[in-house]
């Protein structure tokens, strides 16, 4: 990021750091402590039964084996829901391995002498357990906790995917934003937080170890010997005070706004969703007197739909050909008019959501080459494509290579056999193209990495791809009970055209810069070219010095709803 | 104890075959055997660590297997063949391991505790807080026959106590060892392989040789009236042995 000097990257985003830190422990932890509550006992009951200990290790270890986005999607879609939950649920079954494990093994590796001693002294089989085999198999038990804990801080970055929070949030933005430092930012504290715990659990192994050497024994040393073995409730109180004291840091960041509404709002994880995510945001908060929840990046379409239908997020921008086809499983329909009007009706009885107005691009999929390569083999349209696919590497987002309205859509109308076929992250995707790693993408007309990094978006000739125009989506009880957002969100209808759009895109793709600093600059634009037609509600004007005021009711420009644009 | 027979492979073959024998109050027994002859088995029946296939054991005129074996157990002191010290109990908590399980109030213990390592040649200021792996061999058996005796046990079992300690380790421990029977008067059953151990601590001798009971009774009458060829073997053999040894020296 050019735009910004480190220190002031840093401490702009120090309360933040501190609210995502605490969300991390408290995911790690809590994980961790059910793991251990469950993983013990279980590993002791194992050891008793045997019979149960082949099906049990073998259901546990196959749980071990599910990738862990494969895991929390799943969870996701069991317990219909969003958060901290399923994050835990995921984490807590990926610590119970190292943890049933290491206490059955402990357990085994006592020796058969001193059990035998334990016995013949005329200890029960209770006091064997407890006053013998535990205790020696301690070591090896907490062992299993403390790689149960620093693997679970690694695995707990992923669950930012499904709006938990914690560090990975920032790594989901930075990916999302190709902003290494913002990625850094999230992945140096993860893992000094692992270092942390690893220490602190191997700190508290060592105090509990006896003491061996008796020369060694002095004041300082057994000082240092109690305070390892408290180390792990120091951590963890410190870990509970900076989970709640989180919030607090975050409102400190966002000023002192008087305490009112809350609207969540959502977004994807690329950088158009942010940006329209951060546009929305500032205008309801400018607007109205409501206070705006931002739960960016929550991922791809399924899971901001199930948010929306949940109710954990109040509104999100949708494009009507993902809506279309991807929600709604209806064929593609090029018409944007009757796509629009289909999903606003479908969205209304099903999901009791609600369509706005569009704001004024359409963000279809576009199949892109290099331009050189467009030059050099006089290809325009996708059909140009078709004879020279079976020698071209592709790159897809991981979506697209399953929507109806994607690739195996795609492939149906034109004739399109790719040599090979890579799932790419959308960030991942340009730069893979301009190294000539893939030669096709899949890219999104609206985005300005188009133009800035030399590609060449082709013609849809046979009109096989739906119009993709972003609308917010509300949930109808949420406008019920707050119609100005509407009013409010009415403003942006139709202000960006495909061009706009890719500016802004281009912004923080290109440039560097922050969604929310993008958006705002636009809005200040927007209001500046537009004074003197706005003088409507003079009064509603509550934005203080910096901040753009009040914008007219009407949008001026009409949603153009053009073809298909193709850049 | 009365034809008593144990089977591992349920009958196949007999680690101890119809075995009989009668222990007297206050005596020391030692069962002598070479390795396999089912002498550790036939204490291990006695505290029902193993239990019998075949024969009834009675103790105190009580069949064991009606009475509740870990209470059988606290009243048998058990010192074990490779010694069995808890790794992750200091030496004192070792010793009043039992007097704990029995519900002895701290005070008792402690002081039990500081008697016995006292008698044992342990001074307990100086040991009491040492963990097992910081003591020598013969000081950790030492450990093992005082929290055999904690919970001042009317029975002693002995499974080859001294069998891993250098010689004279061994010699001195069996000193101190007579030197507590005459003190203490327990019951004690001592297993070992070792002629000489055999003829110094007990006050009878039963020779094991596989699974079957040769001859019983006091060593003058073993040494002068074997009842079987492979008693007089024993010991004419070892006297042999001994006599070789001295003409070469």
């Amino acid at each position: 990021m050019g735009t910004e000097t480190l220190t002031g990257f840093v401490s702009e985003r120090l309360p933040e750091l501190w609210l995502r830190t605490g969300e991390h422990l408290m995911l790690t932890g809590c994980s961790s402590g059910v793991a251990m509550l469950i993983g013990i006992p279980l590993g002791i009951l194992l050891f008793r039964k045997t019979w149960l200990r082949n099906p049990a290790m073998g259901v546990i270890g196959i749980l071990q084996t599910i990738p862990s986005l494969a895991m929390l999607a799943f969870l996701l879609a069991l317990l219909h829901r969003i958060g901290a939950l399923p994050a835990i649920i995921a984490l807590t079954l990926y610590a119970l391995l190292p943890i049933v494990r290491n206490t059955l093994t402990g357990l085994e590796g006592v020796s058969p002498q001193v059990m035998e001693a334990a016995k013949g002294i005329g200890m029960t089989e209770g006091q064997q357990l407890r006053m013998v085999r535990i205790p020696l198999a301690a070591p090896v038990i907490v062992a299993g906790i403390r790689t149960a804990a620093v693997v679970g801080v690694g695995i707990a970055t992923l669950s930012a995917f499904i709006g938990a929070g914690g560090l990975g949030q920032f790594i989901n933005r930075g990916l999302a934003l190709s902003n290494t430092r913002l990625i850094l930012f999230g992945a140096i504290p993860a893992a000094l937080l692992a270092l942390v715990i690893d220490f602190t659990i191997g700190a508290f192994e060592w105090g509990l170890r006896p003491e061996r050497k008796r020369g060694s024994r002095g004041p300082v040393h057994a000082v240092v010997r109690s305070t390892a073995r408290i180390l792990p409730i120091l951590v963890v109180l410190a870990g509970i005070f900076v989970y709640a004291s989180g919030p607090y840091a975050q409102r400190w960041l966002t000023s002192f706004r008087a305490e009112t509404a809350k609207i969540v709002i959502g977004t994807k994880n690329f950088t158009e969703q942010l940006i329209l995510g951060e546009l929305m945001a500032q205008v309801i908060e400018e607007q109205t007197d409501l206070t705006v929840k931002r739960r960016f990046n929550l991922g791809g379409t399924m899971i901001c739909h199930g948010a929306l239908v949940n109710g954990e997020i109040d509104l999100y921008a949708e494009y009507t050909g993902t809506g279309l086809t991807a929600i709604l499983k209806t064929p593609p329909v090029s018409d944007p008019r009757k796509v629009l009007n289909h999903v606003r009706r479908a969205y209304g009885e099903r999901f009791d959501a609600s369509w706005l107005e569009p704001f004024g691009f359409n963000n279809t999929y576009a199949i892109t080459v290099r331009s050189d390569d467009a030059e050099q083999h006089g290809w325009r349209t996708i059909s140009d494509l078709e004879s020279a696919a079976p020698r071209l590497r592709a790159g897809f987002t991981a979506e697209f290579s399953e929507r109806q309205d994607g690739y195996p859509g795609l492939s149906r109308v034109y004739d399109l056999e790719f040599l090979e076929i890579r799932d790419l992250d959308p960030a991942i995707m340009y730069p893979a193209i301009v190294n000539g790693e893939v030669d096709v993408i899949c890219a999104f007309a609206t985005d300005g990495r188009i133009a800035a990094y030399g590609l060449m978006p082709l013609e849809d000739n046979r009109g096989f791809f739906p119009p993709y125009q972003a609308a917010p989506v509300v949930r109808v009880p949420c406008l019920a009970a707050h119609p100005e957002i509407e009013k409010a969100l009415s403003l942006l209808g139709g202000m960006l055209d495909n061009a706009a759009m890719q500016r802004l895109n281009f912004e923080v793709d290109g440039e560097g810069m922050r969604p929310a600093d993008v958006a705002r600059k636009f809005l200040e634009d927007k209001v500046k070219n537009r004074r003197p037609h706005q003088r409507k509600h003079p009064a509603k004007s509550s934005g203080g010095g910096g901040h753009w005021p009040v914008l007219s009711g009407s949008p001026c420009i009409e949603t153009p709803a053009p073809g298909r644009t193709s850049t | 104890m009365t034809q008593v027979s144990k089977s591992f492979d349920k009958g196949r073959s007999y680690v101890i075959k119809d075995l009989s024998l009668n222990i007297q109050q206050g005596e020391t027994l030692v069962l002598l055997g070479s390795s396999g002859c089912g002498k550790t088995t036939t204490l291990k029946m006695i505290n029902r660590l193993i239990e019998p296939t075949a024969g009834t054991i009675e103790v105190d005129g009580r069949d064991i297997i009606k009475q509740d074996a870990v209470a059988l157990r606290r009243r048998m002191g058990y010192v074990f063949q490779g010694i069995g010290l808890f790794p992750h109990m200091t030496v004192e908590q070792n010793v009043e391991v039992v007097p704990r399980l029995l519900g002895w109030p701290v005070k008792r213990r402690k002081a039990r505790t500081d008697e016995l390592l006292q008698l044992v040649g342990l001074p307990p200021q100086e040991f009491a807080r040492r963990f097992p792996d910081e003591l020598s061999g013969g000081q950790q058996q030492r450990v093992g026959v005082a929290r055999a005796l904690a919970a001042d046990p009317d029975y002693l079992l002995m499974d080859e106590p001294f069998g891993a300690l250098d010689a004279l380790n061994r010699e001195l421990l069996q000193q101190e060892l007579l030197a507590l029977k005459r003190e203490l008067k327990k019951t004690i059953v001592f297993v070992t392989h070792d002629i000489f151990e055999a003829l110094l601590l007990g006050d009878r001798i039963l020779i094991l040789h596989q699974g079957r009971l040769e001859q019983v009774g006091a060593k003058q009458e073993i040494l002068s009236r074997p009842a079987t060829p492979f008693v007089r073997n024993l010991f004419a053999g070892t006297a042999r042995q001994l006599a070789d040894v001295m003409g070469v020296t």
